[in-house]
């Protein structure tokens, strides 16, 4: 398991290599520039002076060289939106509520899901599998941001159980949560739904069933652990929602996470955050990929035991 | 007024099993009746769709009901009534009464443990055993069943071994409870032919030495010519005719077995054409009036077209259900 695990991290520095020179030239290559007259209305020397000061008057080759050397001693730079911090401060600072969106968000409605599933899964064709398939349907296919607003409607406005937007207090985090914790919730009871289905249809299953194990036993000992192995894939879009928050639900919960700043530092040119951004949401990719890969091996002997096989 | 006798280890009376579809109902098995005393071994013979099958999973209660539905005047194994008992009566009896082998041992085990932990869990299911007690008995067993290295087979996982080491693992999973009864359920047809005839052998041997009773499903009559002593043999969900193996092949009265040994590959030796059973064997949604055999039986009259015949004796310990019995 080491060994692979040291091959991966090694491959991930490749990606991240690869990724950031990508990132760094389609981002250069948007026409405009920070300091651009249509935005600040500056005298051309004050301009040349700040894109000097900045490195953004040399060669795009030297200005990645510059950037990346200052990333491997963890200096991200100044973000042009907010001189007063570096990017690591602003980071940290916004990333708090995106991460309690997101990892609350995961905790509650992965559970959820799964037990929506297994519940479907278990009584096939009851009015529990079709409220299930109907939550999961649903959840899939409404975008978060009309969930959000409905929800928005129902608690904040008729029922006034919460307020309607805003971070700060606990109580404030209930509606972003919750309508945060739908997409894990719908996307995890439809795959262990069907994953259970798949797993019940084996002829192992009949197998157990023969050797005299109960019903209860069957499931929670060997379905639900061959089933969690398809399971573990989605695993990572979810992974990659505690890193970013959702830009939508942020936004419409005017929670102060990172999710306005990918956008915002795309429309303002703001490369050293931009670049941070990406640089971060790259290694997060590929931390999910390889968790991921490290649960599938956990959880199936097939892959764990590798070239074991004579 | 005299005590009655012990019932018979098994006893199906009268068992029908039938499938609804959307479009009819699928009668897989139609009034199959079938006793197995203690330690007697016969074997289940006929052609897919016969119900032979079918008949083993009702009495084990491995059916999904619904759908299937499973009726019949007696259903018991050991002593224990299947059709009104509950769900912990059924799962007790699974295995620790009756055993059963499967068809493919390469998907017969849960991919994700080892072969050592599915036995040790059939064991301790059962019995209360520690584990470290289990795990010794499951390496006696394995080396019963002729395995070689039982401590490394112990640990494998499945995927990791072939499909006739497979079937020695079932085989000894199966016997970890001592069952009285063992199912086999075409237990060589996925098996290379060198392992078929050493996993026959050694099914026999270990029935003889553990006295259960043996039932042996197989489309196969060379595989019950050296397994079973006494023979059933099944057409269209029925049973046409049983009796002791060598009858069988001395003497068979009913003309569906004698086309199956017609049919039989290598009977003469040396090159010559097989000879197959002309037709197709009844569909089970619509099966054929009277006889199910009928429509490819050279005998058939207007009266097999019209009724079953009932099981009639055709000697001391045999039966057959035709018309046309000399």
């Amino acid at each position: 398991m080491i060994p692979f695990i040291l091959r991966r991290l090694f491959s991930v520095s490749v990606t991240f290599v690869i990724v950031s020179i990508l990132i760094f030239t389609m981002m250069h290559s948007i026409p405009g520039g920070p300091f651009d007259a249509g935005d600040m209305p500056l005298p051309p020397e004050v301009r040349a002076r700040l894109n000097e000061r900045y490195g953004l008057d040399q060669s795009l080759v030297t200005q990645y060289i510059n950037y990346m050397g200052g990333v491997l001693r963890f200096d991200f730079g100044i973000p042009f939106q907010s001189p007063g911090e570096t990017v690591l401060e602003l980071l940290g600072r916004a990333w708090v509520p995106s991460l309690v969106l997101g990892g609350l968000g995961v905790l509650i409605g992965t559970p959820l899901g799964i037990l929506l599933g297994i519940a479907a899964a278990l009584r096939r064709n009851t009015w529990i599998d079709y409220l299930a398939s109907a939550v999961a349907t649903l959840g899939l296919t409404i975008p978060v941001f009309v969930t959000s607003m409905i929800m928005i409607l129902v608690f904040a406005v008729w029922l006034n159980w919460v307020p309607a937007s805003g971070w700060g207090a606990p109580d404030k985090w209930i509606l972003p949560i919750a309508a945060y914790a739908t997409i894990p919730m719908a996307t995890y009871a439809r795959y262990t739904r069907s994953a259970m289905l798949d797993t019940l249809n084996k002829p192992f299953v009949t197998v157990l069933r023969a050797k005299g194990l109960s019903e209860t036993r069957i499931i929670y000992q060997h379905v639900l652990r061959n089933s969690a192995i398809p399971m573990v894939t989605v695993f990572l879009p979810m992974f990659i929602g505690t890193a970013t928050g959702s830009i939508f639900v942020e936004a419409i919960f005017r929670v102060p996470g990172l999710g306005a700043y990918f956008v915002s530092s795309i429309r303002t040119r703001d490369y050293p955050l931009e670049m941070a951004l990406m640089l971060m949401l790259t290694v997060m990719f590929c931390l999910a990929y390889l968790i991921s890969d490290i649960l599938y091996a956990w959880l199936n002997p097939r892959i764990r035991a590798g070239g074991r096989k004579g | 007024m005299s005590a009655f006798p012990a019932p018979p280890l098994v006893d199906i009376r009268d068992l029908s099993v039938s499938f609804p579809q959307h479009d009819g109902v699928v009668q897989a098995v139609r009034g199959v009746t079938l006793h197995v005393d203690t330690g007697e071994s016969i074997g289940i013979v006929g052609e897919s769709g016969s119900g032979k099958s079918v008949s083993c999973m009702a009495v084990l209660r491995l059916l999904r009901s619904p759908p299937a539905r499973i009726e019949a005047t007696a259903l018991s194994l050991g002593g224990v009534d299947m059709i009104s008992a509950d769900n912990r009566q059924i799962a007790d009896t699974r295995g620790r009464v009756a055993a059963m082998i499967f068809q493919d041992p390469m998907t017969a085990f849960d991919p994700v443990f080892t072969i050592g932990q599915q036995i040790v869990e059939t064991i301790r299911v059962h019995r209360a055993v520690s584990k470290a007690e289990a795990r010794s008995e499951a390496q006696t067993l394995l080396t019963r069943v002729e395995i070689r290295n039982p401590a490394s087979i112990l640990d494998s996982f499945p995927h990791q071994l072939s499909g006739g080491m497979l079937q020695r693992a079932m085989i000894a999973m199966a016997l970890s409870c001592r069952p009285q009864i063992l199912f086999a359920d075409e237990p060589t047809t996925a098996l290379d032919v060198t392992v078929q005839a050493q996993i026959l052998q050694l099914i026999k041997q270990l029935q003889a030495e553990f006295g259960m009773g043996l039932i042996m499903v197989t489309h196969d009559l060379g595989v019950v010519a050296e397994t079973v002593d006494r023979v059933v043999v099944m057409y269209g969900g029925k049973v046409m005719e049983q009796a002791p193996v060598q009858d069988i092949f001395d003497s068979p009265a009913h003309p569906y077995t004698r086309a199956l040994l017609a049919s039989m590959p290598g009977q003469g030796g040396g090159r010559q054409r097989l000879i197959e059973i002309p037709g197709a064997s009844p569909n089970p949604a619509n099966p054929p009036t009277g006889c199910p055999f009928h429509p490819r039986c050279t005998l058939a009259d207007a009266q097999c077209a019209a009724a079953m015949p009932a099981m009639s004796q055709t000697g001391p310990s045999r039966q057959a259900a035709c018309w046309k019995l000399a």
